[in-house]
């Protein structure tokens, strides 16, 4: 059932980012709630189990996408490896640990796909609208990483996720 | 220091990386086609877009219900206003469709307009999920005869071209993408030899390779130039908003305002039949 649900949460952002948040945008960003759901995992379960999690679910985000295929999942499996790399020395029960990583997260996958999308040949126009995209998907990201994170929080306490992290 | 180096996890991230970085390599837009897996994703994901765009529709006429009267009753007269002048505009309009067609007929010249075109509408039940990417999701797919590389329309201008297809729906590309480059041409001065390409996040498009003499000004309309196996001639790219010079001194750039709103797309069409004019000469011969 934990495997199932876990399974469902990226296959549900990924919809809700291309169908109702796509019409809801602030100042043309969408929010990335699978780096959300994968960064709140990464900070509960710790490096490894992140970094796997981080990967399967950037991979179905390339699968829908259809281009590319392993940018998002190297991206997300790396940004969750240094999240999850912080489980030890933070303090799980403050929410501002979740709100704090998310944003962390947002900055390095967004370095990382930068990066990756420059080997890979896709030069593009380096303007300052890439910043505010980022800042803007930031803002977003902290929003929704509030109510995800203290679920998570929660479900992996007392709930359907059960507690597994790496002490 | 080299102790990392015994480590078999390290060993499995260091597989991982490579094999991704060459997966990402072999799955540039560029391919032929997408995978099984990716088509049965995509198929799984196209009812419950329907479905919520549907849904969307249906609420986007709700407010209709609670107007005030008066408001509705001023709108349908200025529509009616409207309606008139359009037909008039028609009516002149189809007297120079038929002169044009009786001058083509002289000439022989080969007809390449976008009546001559096989159209299939179709409706945008997603975007992209990602601010990377500038691409929409249609509800019509290989099964409807929707094919990778067609151009895509709307009744404002060019929209993009279809990027790939599962059997129910299609990932259009859009003009204002990274990725595409469309060939163009001022539809006044017909000057040639401009390439539109996306800028990204903007929304703006670039036009490249203009040379330094040409009469090109601000408000200009960029159509296709039909010089590419995709797009059609004529179709509305956008409109010129900003020269500049390029530091080579030799050629010119431009920044177009595309005439499609993006984000207010709700339906499209998909040009199916297009046969470009150098394989119809081809196939004369």
């Amino acid at each position: 059932m934990r495997y199932l649900v876990l399974l469902f949460l990226p296959f549900t952002a990924i919809f809700l980012q291309s169908t109702l948040f796509s019409f809801y945008t602030i100042n043309g960003a969408l929010p990335d709630i699978v780096l959300v759901t994968v960064a709140c995992y990464a900070i509960l379960n710790g490096a490894r189990k992140g970094a796997a999690y981080g990967f399967l679910c950037g991979l179905l985000e390339d699968l829908y996408l259809g281009r590319f295929i392993g940018i998002n999942a190297l991206a997300k499996g790396l940004t969750a490896y240094i999240i999850g790399s912080l489980q030890g020395n933070v303090f799980r029960e403050n929410i501002l640990v979740g709100v704090l990583g998310v944003v962390i997260a947002t900055l390095i996958n967004s370095g990382f796909l930068f990066v990756l999308n420059l080997l890979n040949m896709e030069l593009f126009h380096f303007d300052t609208i890439i910043f505010h995209a980022l800042l803007y998907q930031n803002i977003y990201n902290v929003l929704i990483a509030v109510p995800v994170y203290v679920w998570f929080y929660h479900s992996s306490r007392h709930g359907i996720l059960g507690l597994t992290g790496e002490r | 220091m080299f102790r990392i180096f015994k480590n078999k996890c390290f060993w499995l991230f260091f597989a991982i990386f490579i094999f991704s970085l060459i997966m990402i390599n072999f799955t540039s837009s560029a391919r032929e086609d997408i995978t099984i897996v990716e088509k049965l994703i995509r198929d799984l994901y196209t009812p419950l877009q329907s479905g919520v765009s549907e849904f969307r529709d249906n609420c986007a006429a709700l407010p209709v219900l609670f107007s005030d009267k008066k408001l509705l009753s001023t709108q349908i007269g200025e529509l009616k206003k409207e309606i008139e002048q359009l037909s008039l505009e028609n009516q002149a309009l189809r007297e120079y469709e038929a002169e044009a067609k009786r001058l083509k007929e002289l000439v022989e010249f080969k007809d390449a307009t976008l009546e001559s075109y096989d159209l299939l509408a179709a409706s945008v039940i997603a975007r992209s999920p990602n601010n990377w990417n500038k691409t929409l999701v249609i509800n019509r797919g290989s099964k409807n005869g929707v094919e990778k590389d067609m151009a895509v329309i709307s009744p404002d201008g060019l929209v993009g071209r279809v990027g790939s297809v599962s059997k129910n729906s299609a990932h259009i590309s859009l003009i204002s993408d990274r990725e595409l480059a469309v060939g163009a041409v001022l539809q006044e001065s017909r000057e040639t030899g401009g390439i539109v390409e996306g800028i990204g996040n903007s929304g703006l498009l670039r036009m490249i390779n203009i040379p330094y003499y040409s009469s090109i000004k601000k408000g200009d309309r960029v159509v296709t130039s039909g010089l590419s196996l995709t797009y059609p001639s004529g179709i509305d790219i956008g409109f010129v908003e900003e020269i500049l010079k390029e530091p080579n001194g030799l050629l010119l750039s431009a920044t177009v305002k595309p005439a499609v709103d993006f984000n207010k797309l709700e339906e499209v069409l998909v040009i199916t039949g297009y046969r470009p004019q150098l394989e119809n000469d081809k196939a004369e011969e």
